[in-house]
């Protein structure tokens, strides 16, 4: 039973955590940047939802019809200010970019929320649905649920609208798209709101999940790192399978082993998968061969 | 008392046209100030203590610079290393009776021994992965530290004995040991940077698969560079726990420390010596700055720094001293291009490699075309005398033990067989051929043949397939692409891959034909093999271009820096992969004019070219690639008149019901009148007509 | 549709290395198929790139009936309803076939009704499309690829129709059809630049041919004089031509 529950804890999770990496591998599949400042981002969304929250009582699952287009505009900004001007440059240094716009927004958040834990408490957070005999916190269920749909929406995106065609064009064949027509910036920038839009989704639900503070964006960006690069970094699909994978991983070793080394999970993820098969399990090659 | 430090480092790396006293003695009085001065302020232990989180800082971020500066691998998880090397210490001093100064070393090697490890596995990932692999190694260190409670306190922390000399010596121990560390780690970094070492770093930065292609053993380098680079910061480390006395996981893995190492070398500029110094002397007063003026509130202090290392990513990539360093040269060189047109061209006799490799003099004897007494032909408007006085010597180094016995005979390069896919599409299909000693082969054929897989396979620059590649008879497909240039042969890129940011003669020093530490350490542009690349600069006519930074030739004078590089390496086989394409006609002749004297003087070519006139009169013979197979081979005018080399140029769609004219045999059969030649596809055939 | 023209004067083009095209003349008359032969490191391909948007000119100009469209990028060039059909890798590979195709109207995205008849046609010329359309563009063969390819390109339904060697790596049949939708499109008043490496083929369907060497055009005329001329096979195989300019 105990086994049951905790796979089933984890499935809950890793729904959410697919939502959480699908906006992280979507910029990567397509523009090659690996945004690390989208765990901070992240933080930041579920920081505005507890301040909605706290302000208006607004369910912060509701929240996010607020809190998705704010982070749209928050990336589009972002990349039009930043990351447009370091395309040229070598993909480490764009790394660094991402990584200090991480430590500037913790930083921003500390001075506004301070170093506070914060957490969102709806009526439902601390009760569960009781299922043949196993749990379902009601909070993970709405927001395993919230996440599942989501997605849902951003699969329609990109598989229906003219806008998620070029985009998917973009990412495969960047010459055929621009001798359409397509205009590559244009994409790009997109394709960056998109995917900081998906934090705020993901924010909001993360907030009810989990008490948050502006330094614990290291956690999730390494969490969201090991989804993506285990399920191969740019699938969208991998993100999802890479996501339940770990969500159960992380909850089979907190309740086995013990909490404080199923971080580790995804560190060793990291480092064994980035060296052994780079391009996870569903994704395109991420490193170039180093001559013969 | 810091600033001057820094304004004489500035100052000292500033200009290139100042005396040579001048920098050696700025650097002594730098030292001397710092060494002196802290005397003067023994009371005031805040400075003392900034002083010495500066100096920290500078080890750091010199460290941090010989990987990630020199060799272009950024890492975010160097403060691992402090925290490995204060752990150390921490550790071994709760069951050691010694001052925590003596452990110290222990740190380093601790850190030494991690770096290896982290290297041996990382450094197969590039770019962002790297960067990657580093911040999970830093977190994942940092969450031993705080798991692994019976070794490391947990969270807890170690707490360290405290200092035993007198309060009235204030904190002047830690200040000296870590000034000698700071001295010691820029000192380390400006060897690195002028030995062979370095100058291999900055290669594979700037190319890493052409490092590769000029016998650079890549992965050796990689893992030195970072253990060296990991070393100081562990001994740094084991004092900075002393300083501190007491040491926790977040304190000693914060990655904010790593922030802080990269952004004070980006600041000075990544990638020189005295970069990491002047921005950890810019940086750290300027954190206690952030710290005074906003107290405890830590997001402060986030925000300005993460702030200020965008802003030098988007604004000033490469750091204060290099823009400094070439707005002041732009100034310098302002409307003055020599354009190498203008320089007389002077084609000397290719020098002989320096004695001191061990090497008998013994020119070499390639067959028919050897003339190894035969003087230089000087082209251009070279006084005659001055090329007389070199007495010819061979370019080729070839003792009796590695000569075959009778060259002509044997092909010094067989292919057999050779097959490989990209993909879908099959670029070589079981194509096969030789190039015989002595001789300037030919290899053309239209678009999509398979001429440039060809030469990656036999370079080693792509892995291979199906087939067999033999280098006199001895088979190399297997070999790694820097094992290749050891045996003698060398290859040019249809577009050229110099390193750009190295100066011309730092081009042309970097390839190696054997690996050796010894040599790692040895000087990079200056001794024997500088002088070589000077002579083999003035062979292909760039004598005077020596300290011109590669990146700003001209294409075809790059292709002769190419050139130039692969004689380093004394090939006895050179492919030239287009060594016409995009030159300037003019330069053409003087190009085929240079490889028929380094053929004259034994080495043997096979040369990529579209450029038919060219190939007709330099090749012979001439081997033709058609998708993927070998279809003609032999001699260039025969070559002109075969008609399935003709064919394969003018097309045809291999239809049998076409009836389509298809060589000149058949046409002098058709043709009912009309002017009569090879390749005359007049007729009153149907030409291409689709039914 | 005769009367205008399609012109480049003095283009200068490269890639940094070295100008590929050292001082294009090159004239093609609307409502021709042009064809562009010529040896390798010609330039050849890099005219259509030129005029395509994907390679700006350094010096000279191109203009489209006197409209100035040198310079300006595939975005732009493509307004002035020219097209181009790439030399290889212009699909989607998971996209389908139908998608692929529609995004060839993506500058029209915002008419649906008028997107939805533009594929109507370009199904009704080439009715194969129909039977691919929910087909990954990816598992197509080369030649089925071309088409696709070329099918993409009528969605703007073009004035102009830019074709990089696109008898390369096909197979006869597919070759066949490639030269058939050529011929139909010219007959509907396409004009149709064409870079061929295959001199036979692409001079057989051409209206008009011009010889490129070196960066500069060395011949143009009629099909079947410039395929008479003995020098063009020495072109090839190292002579050069002796005349420039019309034969």
């Amino acid at each position: 039973m105990k086994l049951a529950q905790t796979v089933l804890l984890g499935l809950l999770t890793g729904g959410v955590y697919a939502l959480l990496a699908s906006g992280l591998t979507l910029v990567f599949g397509v523009m090659r940047i690996i945004n690390v400042a989208q765990g901070a981002l992240l933080i930041l969304a579920a920081l505005f939802t507890f301040e909605i929250w706290r302000r208006t009582g607004l369910d912060p699952l509701l929240a996010i019809v607020v809190t998705t287009p704010l982070m749209f505009g928050v990336g589009w900004l972002l990349y039009r200010g930043l990351l447009a001007r370091v395309r040229a440059a070598p993909e480490a240094m764009t790394v660094l970019l991402t990584f200090a716009l991480a430590i500037a927004i913790e930083g921003f958040m500390g001075l506004i929320w301070r170093n506070v834990f914060r957490s969102v408490t709806p009526s439902y957070f601390a009760s569960s649905f009781h299922v043949g005999g196993l749990f379902l916190p009601k909070g993970l269920a709405a927001g395993c649920l919230t996440a599942v749909v989501v997605l849902g929406l951003l699969y329609l995106v990109l598989t229906r609208t003219w806008t998620g065609r070029a985009i998917r064009a973009s990412a495969e064949n960047l010459q055929g798209a621009q001798l359409v027509g397509v205009r590559v910036v244009d994409v790009a920038a997109l394709t960056f709101a998109i995917g900081v839009a998906t934090t705020g989704a993901g924010g909001s639900i993360l907030s009810i999940l989990q008490p948050v503070f502006p330094a614990s964006h290291y956690v999730w960006i390494s969490k969201l790192l090991g989804i993506i690069v285990l399920g191969g970094m740019g699938s969208l699909p991998g993100a999802v399978i890479g996501a339940l994978l770990l969500g159960v991983a992380e909850n089979v070793t907190s309740a086995y082993v013990s909490p404080r080394w199923s971080l580790v999970v995804f560190y060793v993820v990291i480092m064994v998968v980035l060296l052994v098969r780079p391009q996870g399990i569903a994704g395109s090659r991420l490193r170039e061969d180093v001559a013969a | 008392m810091s600033r001057a430090g820094a304004v004489a480092a500035e100052r000292a790396a500033g200009g290139s046209r100042v005396p040579a006293w001048v920098r050696p003695a700025a650097v002594t009085a730098g030292v001397l100030v710092l060494a002196l001065g802290p005397l003067a302020i023994v009371d005031n232990l805040y400075i003392q203590t900034v002083a010495i989180l500066t100096f920290l800082l500078v080890v750091s971020s010199s460290g941090w610079n010989i990987i990630s500066g020199f060799a272009g691998y950024v890492s975010l998880g160097q403060s691992a290393f402090i925290g490995v090397g204060a752990y150390t210490v921490g550790i071994l001093s709760k069951h050691l009776e010694v001052s925590p100064f003596l452990l110290a070393p222990l740190g380093g090697v601790a850190a030494a021994v991690l770096a290896a490890i982290l290297g041996l596995v990382a450094m197969r990932a590039r770019g962002h992965a790297f960067v990657i692999i580093t911040i999970a190694f830093l977190f994942l260190m940092q969450t031993l530290a705080l798991n692994l409670r019976s070794i490391t306190g947990g969270s807890a922390g170690i707490t360290l004995p405290l200092p035993t000399w007198s309060r009235d010596l204030g904190e002047l121990p830690f200040y000296y040991a870590m000034l000698a560390l700071a001295v010691l780690s820029v000192a380390l970094a400006a060897w690195v940077r002028r030995s062979k070492l370095g100058a291999g770093l900055l290669a594979i930065r700037e190319d890493e698969g052409k490092a590769a292609a000029i016998g650079i053993r890549t992965p050796a380098y990689k893992l030195i560079g970072f253990v060296v680079s990991a070393v100081l910061i562990g001994i740094a480390g084991g004092i900075d726990g002393y300083f501190l006395t007491f040491i926790d996981p977040r304190g000693m893995f914060d990655i904010l420390i790593s922030v802080q190492i990269v952004l004070a070398a980006l600041l000075g500029g990544r990638g020189t010596v005295w970069g990491p110094v002047l921005g950890a002397f810019l940086l750290q007063p300027l954190s206690e700055v952030v710290n005074n003026y906003f107290g405890t509130q830590l997001g402060a202090r986030l925000l300005v720094f993460g702030g200020l290392l965008a802003l030098v990513v988007v604004i000033m990539p490469s750091g204060i001293i290099p823009t400094v360093r070439n707005a002041v040269r732009r100034w310098r060189e302002r409307g003055s291009t020599v354009p190498f047109i203008e320089q007389p061209v002077r084609l000397a006799t290719v020098p002989a490699a320096p004695a001191a490799n061990g090497q008998a003099e013994a020119p070499a004897e390639p067959g028919a075309r050897a003339a190894p007494d035969e003087p230089a032909e000087p082209v251009g408007t070279a006084p005659p005398g001055e090329s007389a006085a070199r007495a010819p010597a061979s370019a080729v180094r070839v003792s009796e033990a590695d000569r075959e016995p009778e060259p002509e005979r044997v092909p010094i390069l067989e292919i057999r067989g050779l097959s490989k896919r990209f993909g879908g599409l099959t670029a070589l299909d079981g194509c096969t051929f030789s190039v015989r000693e002595g001789t300037i082969t030919g290899l053309i054929g239209p678009n999509g043949s398979g001429k440039t897989t060809v030469f990656n396979l036999v370079s080693g620059t792509i892995p291979g397939a199906g087939g067999e590649v033999r280098f006199s008879s001895r088979r190399i497909d297997q070999l790694r692409s820097w094992e290749r240039p050891a045996l003698g042969i060398g290859r040019t890129f249809q577009i050229t891959r110099l390193f750009k940011q190295l100066t011309v003669l730092e081009n042309v020093v970097a390839p190696l034909r054997h690996f050796s530490l010894r040599h790692l350490a040895s000087g990079g542009t200056s001794g024997a093999e500088a002088a070589r690349a000077r002579e083999l600069l003035d062979l292909v006519g760039l004598g005077s271009f020596g300290d011109r930074t590669a990146g700003t030739l001209s294409f075809g004078q790059q292709k002769l820096v190419e050139l130039a590089q692969v004689l380093m390496l004394e090939p006895r086989l050179i492919l030239l992969d287009e060594p016409a394409g995009g030159v300037n006609p003019s330069l053409i002749q003087h190009l085929a004019d240079l490889i028929r004297q380094l053929n004259r003087e034994g080495i043997s070519f096979l040369v990529v070219e579209h450029n038919m006139p060219l190939v007709l009169e330099l090749c012979d013979p001439v081997v033709v690639l058609a998708a993927g197979r070998t279809i003609a081979q032999g001699p260039p005018e025969a070559i002109q008149r075969d008609p399935e080399v003709l064919g394969a140029y003018l097309g045809g769609d291999g239809s049998a019901t076409e009836r389509l004219p298809r060589g000149p045999a058949e046409l002098q059969e058709d043709a009912p009148a009309g002017p009569r030649g090879p390749g005359n596809p007049k007729g009153d055939a149907p030409v291409g007509r689709e039914r | 549709m005769g009367g205008g023209v399609l012109q480049l004067q003095g283009v200068v083009a490269g890639y940094g290395g070295g100008d590929v095209l050292q001082g294009v003349d090159l004239r093609v008359d609307l409502g021709s198929i042009t064809c562009i032969v010529g040896p390798n490191g010609a330039g050849k391909s890099t005219v259509l790139r030129a005029v395509s948007g994907l390679l700006p000119p350094r010096k000279g100009t191109i203009t489209l009936d006197g409209r100035a469209i040198g310079g300006l990028d595939p975005a732009g060039v493509l307004e002035h309803g020219v097209v181009q059909v790439p030399q290889h890798g212009g699909l989607f590979p998971s996209l389908s076939v139908r998608e692929n195709v529609l995004m060839g109207a993506w500058v029209l995205r915002r008419d649906r009704s008028l997107v939805r008849r533009r594929y109507q046609r370009v199904v009704e010329t080439l009715p194969v499309l129909g039977e691919w359309a929910d087909r990954r563009a990816g598992n197509l063969s080369g030649g089925q690829r071309r088409l696709v390819e070329f099918a993409r390109s009528l969605m703007v339904e073009p004035t102009v129709v830019l074709l990089d060697e696109p008898s390369l790596g096909l197979d006869p049949a597919s070759l066949r059809q490639v030269y058939d939708l050529v011929k139909l499109l010219n007959e509907q008043g396409v004009t149709i630049l064409l870079v061929e490496q295959n001199v036979r083929v692409g001079l057989g369907a051409a209206t008009w041919a011009v010889v490129m060497e070196s960066g500069r055009v060395r011949l143009a005329g009629p099909p079947r004089e410039v395929l008479d001329n003995p020098e063009i096979a020495d072109l090839y195989l190292g002579g050069t031509i002796s005349r420039t300019g019309r034969v």
